[in-house]
């Protein structure tokens, strides 16, 4: 806990002058997501700060063990809201580990494609919201337009424009529809005009650059030891990509590179997002050939134990009858054992470490929230620094409320 | 590849090594509680060169014997610049603990991982499980005054929470 | 594939006119002001040309796949289309689904005597959909559901039910996928 502390007497003014201490949240318009920060400040600078976490805990984690593994599937939409379906393939990808299954050619593309739309989605809102917080309200508008064209798309192939609960224990909720690539390629378009704008107005406007520039610094060194991954730690020049690093999905057949920062201030965070995007838009580009072609081929394995049937089979027969009721009754028997798995999501290594004992229920579901790791060194971050640098630094954290607390 | 990990994290940890499995590509050991900080700490600092504790968590095994086991996720980046090559992750250990019900205590990491002074905090929360050397153990997740470890398997889901007024 | 680092490009050093303030506001200004004409231009014409939508009066269409609120599916005679086996009951994370069955002397001999759907605590999943082996549970188009009071968020069978012509957007749209 923080405390004020008297400034040693006999300074070399004659003005009283004490720490002061300011709570700064839970409710605090630029701590998107609620989190406190006690901070002990003389003058406007940081003698201390303490970040407080916790206020959106909602038991995920003990709500996931009382379900079937396909119950849990919505739940991970609600940890970063930004890119729910990122955090449901991270899941279902740590399920299907333990299953030992294979997933169908076309599956692991639309997976791939979904995921990198999810992360344009996380970007765009953490740019646009930072300038947003920054008092620039314009360019939020032109980021967040970007934004709704993802959603846009997303609830195109999936029903919801944030809860997607899209990706499935061994497949997809369900195929890509009609006209989707159509008018994905469209979109794409106009989404590039936009962040041309959107460039325009900010990377070269003085009062933006001043305030992010040499603002939020930590060593490479110090982030790797709070365990810091995603933009964070590239932007301080380190290239870790768990998409290059161990490639899962497709990535190892697809042509991006890893955008890496110089000093890992929060400008080179703002750039590294913005290349992000530029890099997710030229993964997408490369999924859309491969979604025209292979289109009409399966999504899900064809094992009734894992993924429930089809429905004109369980309508029409009675097996597939019994083994839906099975399948919804007792869920996916998963093999017991434990299993670790992590992609890179949009804010860093997002990994689901699950224990089952060989029933339909999940014994341990533990999620990796990058988020949590990535607040922790913000007192690090800001001592010493201004007040009004909290803002910034803590927008290009993004830290996601949701995922940080469970 | 784990195997062959395997082979080289027993060499190095010796008799505090208890168990250990490759199942599914991921190298497990489990490791003698009470030598834990030893243990991370040989890791971290031999050629095999862990230098992110990614994740540590705990799991509760109601009706075991020891009840929690603590589990740790390790994993070595490669920070070496190599030309424009994206930095590599050679490999990743999991280390697990047995810890009994009582004393439900197990050494810090916090000397060797900064990163395990906030996990280290949320186990305890969730969990209940003493940190031994952690520098300021308290609940991160939830409010100080709440009853009880939510994960514990014997946590009911429906427990509801004494109110609590304002503090001042 | 084998991609490389990419170096994100700093300016470390501003040039005069971005120094100056001014220059990169009047820049700013070029952007928004092409667009402030290009929307006006598009409401002198009458061509819409604006991204944002004057909701309540003006409403988007919403994708094929949204997903509104459950709804039940009536029969032609009224009558709904469940027969309380209790699938989505089972399927649903959040618990909030209550049926109790009854029976009938109609050929379809099970019936549910109540289907209640507590909608505050709904999440608009669709599991229930997913697991309904008789196409009686749909996604409706709905998602308008504030009330002032906790009470009507309790959603009975007769508020549940709709004629299948209403749901045929919904239901055309779940059919194309059921041979997977
Ligand atoms: S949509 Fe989901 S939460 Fe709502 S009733 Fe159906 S299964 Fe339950
Ligand atoms: S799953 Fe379908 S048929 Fe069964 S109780 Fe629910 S709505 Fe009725």
């Amino acid at each position: 806990m923080v405390t004020a502390k008297k400034l040693e007497p006999g300074g070399k003014s004659d003005l009283h002058t004490d720490h002061q201490i300011l709570n700064m949240g839970p409710s605090h318009p630029a701590t998107h997501g609620t989190v406190k920060i006690v901070l002990e400040i003389d003058g406007e600078q940081i003698v201390d700060m303490e970040v407080m976490v916790g206020y959106l805990h909602r038991g995920f984690e003990k709500e996931c063990e009382s379900g079937t593994w396909y119950q849990a599937i919505p739940y991970t939409d609600r940890l970063n809201y930004n890119s729910a379906i990122l955090a449901n393939l991270s899941f279902c990808m740590a399920v299907e580990k333990l299953l030992e299954i294979e997933l169908p050619h076309r599956c692991l593309w639309v997976r791939t494609l979904a995921g990198e739309l999810s992360r344009m989605g996380d970007h765009l809102t953490r740019l646009g919201a930072a300038c947003l917080e920054l008092g620039a309200m314009t360019p939020f508008l032109y980021g967040i337009e970007a934004r709704e064209l993802v959603w846009d798309l997303q609830e195109m192939l999936c029903g919801a424009r944030v809860t997607a609960n899209y990706i499935r224990i061994g497949g997809l909720q369900r195929q890509v529809p009609e006209g989707f690539e159509d008018r994905m390629a469209q979109s794409l378009m106009r989404i590039e005009q936009l962040l041309v704008d959107f460039d325009k107005l900010v990377t070269a406007n003085r009062i933006f650059v001043d305030r992010f520039r040499r603002t939020g610094m930590i060593p490479a060194q110090r982030l790797i030891e709070y365990g810091v991954t995603g933009p964070l730690l590239r932007a301080a020049g380190i290239p870790l990509d768990l998409r290059k690093a161990e490639p899962y999905l497709v990535y190892d057949q697809l042509d991006f590179d890893v955008p890496v920062g110089t000093i890992g201030d929060n400008y080179d965070r703002f750039l590294v997002c913005q290349e992000e995007l530029a890099q997710s838009i030229r993964i997408i580009r490369q999924c859309l050939p491969v979604l025209r072609k292979t289109r009409g081929e399966p999504v899900d394995v064809d094992d009734p134990k894992i993924r429930w049937p089809a429905k004109d089979r369980v309508f029409g027969r009675m097996e597939e009858l019994i083994q839906q009721f099975k399948g919804v009754t007792e869920g996916v028997k998963v093999p017991a054992g434990e299993a670790y798995s992590a992609i890179e999501s949009a804010n860093g290594e997002l990994g689901f470490y699950i224990v089952s004992d060989g029933t339909g229920k999940p014994y341990k579901v533990r999620c990796r929230a990058p988020s949590f790791m990535n607040v922790a060194p913000l007192r690090e971050m800001m001592l010493g620094g201004m007040l009004a640098d909290i803002v910034p630094t803590f927008d290009m954290i993004n830290m996601i409320g949701g995922e940080c607390d469970r | 590849m784990a195997v062959e990990l395997l082979e080289r994290v027993g060499e190095l940890l010796g008799d505090a090594v208890i168990d250990s499995h490759a199942r599914l590509g991921d190298a497990t050991v489990l490791v003698d509680a009470g030598r834990i900080q030893e243990v991370l700490g040989a890791l971290r600092d031999s050629d095999l060169r862990f230098n992110v504790l990614m994740d540590l968590t705990a799991v509760d095994y109601l009706g075991r014997n020891p009840r929690f086991e603590v589990v740790y996720h390790l994993a070595s980046v490669d920070t070496e610049p190599h030309g424009t090559d994206p930095a590599r992750l050679p490999h990743r250990l999991r280390v697990k603990a047995g810890v009994l019900e009582d004393p439900c205590e197990i050494g810090s990491a916090t000397s060797l991982y900064v990163s395990a002074d906030w996990m280290e905090r949320e186990v305890w929360d969730l969990y209940g499980i003493v940190f031994k050397g952690h520098p300021d153990l308290k609940r991160i997740l939830l409010y100080e005054q709440f009853e009880g470890h939510p994960l514990r398997k014997d946590y009911p889901k429906e427990r509801r929470q004494p109110l609590i007024g304002p503090l001042n | 594939m084998p991609g490389k680092v990419v170096r994100v490009r700093r300016r470390e050093r501003l040039g005069w006119a971005e120094r100056l303030y001014l220059p990169m506001i009047f820049v700013g200004l070029g952007v928004t002001a092409r667009v402030f004409f290009r929307n006006l231009w598009g409401y002198i014409i009458g061509k819409k040309k604006t991204f944002v939508v004057q909701y309540p009066e003006e409403r988007l269409d919403y994708a094929d796949a949204f997903r509104g609120h459950p709804v039940l599916v009536a029969l032609e005679d009224g009558k709904p289309k469940c027969v309380a086996c209790g699938l989505c009951e089972f399927a649903c994370p959040t618990d909030c689904i209550t049926i109790i069955p009854g029976e009938t002397h109609d050929p379809i001999e099970r019936i549910p005597e109540v289907f209640d759907i507590d909608m505050s605590r709904c999440m608009f999943c669709g599991l229930c959909e997913e697991a309904c082996p008789e196409e009686a549970i749909v996604m409706s188009r709905d998602v308008e559901l504030a009330t002032y009071e906790r009470g009507p968020m309790l959603f009975h069978m007769k508020d549940l039910l709709r004629d299948e012509d209403t749901l045929g957007r919904r239901i055309g749209f779940i059919r194309q996928d059921y041979d997977r």
